[in-house]
């Protein structure tokens, strides 16, 4: 009986374990577009912003002091314009840092990981990855309700942030923030991008100025 | 030959009621009914159900239960808007369901090879939901109160072995981060008798 016992005990653990449904088949299935706003925020009463030529990837050695890394320059280019291109369409004009724009559109991106502290640690600190003028050192105001977990994939993240108003903890308030995932999962495909950061756009028409 | 003949007495009388400790393993599948039947509208298929019972006097049988069935639905590429927060991708959605019980059953006849019973279970049980996008997870959970009423009958095929068809209805009470969840569940076990 005891044996017969265990054999059950066993079998009914592998049923566990191997029938639990898994997901993903393919990477484009890992495609996200998230987007997040402030709704007490008056966009329409805005109407220029700054960008930064680069984007900052989130190594997780900032914090220790190393020097920051970049997306290499020609996928950066080609974000930063589907960017630039979807802000313009929707009525912003893109300014210089100097010229006291409306919002500051901070852009960052990581490739993997087990960024398991998303918005005790990395939510408040990419923003020190930009220089002075640039949001000061901290990102804040929403803590998303999700959890990150160890898939190798690609996040791409921008923010919209008024440095003009900040949080009763002194943290700049993020008005608007547009993420997308997916976009390192494998190669570099320009298409799934687009797609992506189209898409992010078209699901915030409350950014629409003109 | 008085001590044969009380062995071979006492062997034609066991039946599958007729020990005091009777376990049962089932094969679960659940139908999701209410919220849990909005959130994801397929049937599970993948779930178990262990019973354990004490026959007491009076055709009574009392014991506990634990069990678990998780439900899974795979939504198409799709926004998904909640207040001012905007995802869009495929969704893949998951529940969980664990109830850990105590429970009874009026057995409506013992002596019969097939035995129709009914019971009742009341404890708590464990939910856990999660709505996954990329690697984000929504996670919800709960540990609610929960009652079970069950029908079913048991067919004895041997003198320590049945088998049991049940339908167990379990309502987990709104609790934690959920309403209420309940689902219907059909079950086919095998029942062993513990000496």
């Amino acid at each position: 009986m005891k044996m017969k016992l265990s054999f059950f005990i066993l079998a009914l653990g592998a049923m566990v374990a191997g029938c639990y449904p898994d997901n993903v088949d393919y990477y484009d299935e890992f495609d996200v577009a998230l987007t997040h706003y402030q709704d007490d925020y008056d966009f329409q009463a805005q109407g220029t912003y700054a960008m930064p030529d680069r984007i900052v990837k989130i190594t997780g050695n900032k914090i220790e002091g190393d020097d920051p890394e970049y997306v290499p320059d020609v996928v950066a280019t080609a974000l930063l314009g589907m960017i630039a291109e979807n802000m313009s369409n929707l009525g912003w004009q893109r300014v210089d840092i100097d010229e006291d724009p409306d919002m500051l559109l901070a852009p960052a991106a990581w490739e993997t990981t087990t960024i398991s502290w998303w918005y005790d640690y990395w939510w408040w600190w990419w923003g020190s990855y930009y220089p002075p003028g640039w949001g000061g050192c901290c990102w804040g105001g929403w803590y998303p309700p999700v959890y990150v977990s160890s898939y190798t994939t690609g996040t791409l993240v921008m923010t919209l942030i008024d440095s003009d108003l900040e949080s009763a903890s002194g943290r700049p308030i993020s008005q608007w923030t547009g993420a997308i995932s997916g976009l390192m999962s494998g190669a570099y495909n320009a298409d799934r991008a687009r797609r992506a950061i189209d898409q992010a756009f078209a699901q915030s028409p409350y950014l629409e100025t003109n | 030959m008085k001590k044969i003949l009380l062995i071979i007495f006492s062997f034609s009388c066991i039946n599958t009621f007729a020990q005091d400790n009777i376990i049962n393993f089932q094969y679960s599948i659940g139908f999701g009914t209410g919220d849990l039947g909005d959130f994801i509208e397929n049937p599970s298929f993948r779930g178990f159900v262990f019973d354990y019972r004490r026959l007491t006097e009076n055709n009574i049988a009392i014991g506990v239960e634990v069990g678990w069935n998780v439900f899974y639905d795979e939504l198409n590429y799709d926004t998904y808007t909640k207040d001012n927060l905007t995802i869009t991708g495929k969704q893949w959605r998951y529940n969980n369901q664990v109830p850990l019980l105590v429970a009874a059953d009026y057995i409506f006849s013992t002596e019969e090879k097939l035995k129709p019973f009914a019971g009742l279970g009341v404890g708590t049980m464990f939910s856990r939901r999660n709505t996954n996008m990329n690697v984000y997870t929504i996670e919800e959970e709960a540990w609610s109160f929960a009652l079970r009423p069950e029908l079913g009958v048991v067919y004895d095929i041997s003198f320590n072995t049945g088998i049991s068809a049940t339908a167990k209805y379990y309502v987990g009470f709104e609790s934690g981060d959920l309403p209420t969840q309940s689902y219907l569940s059909l079950n086919f076990g095998i029942l062993y008798l513990l000496y």
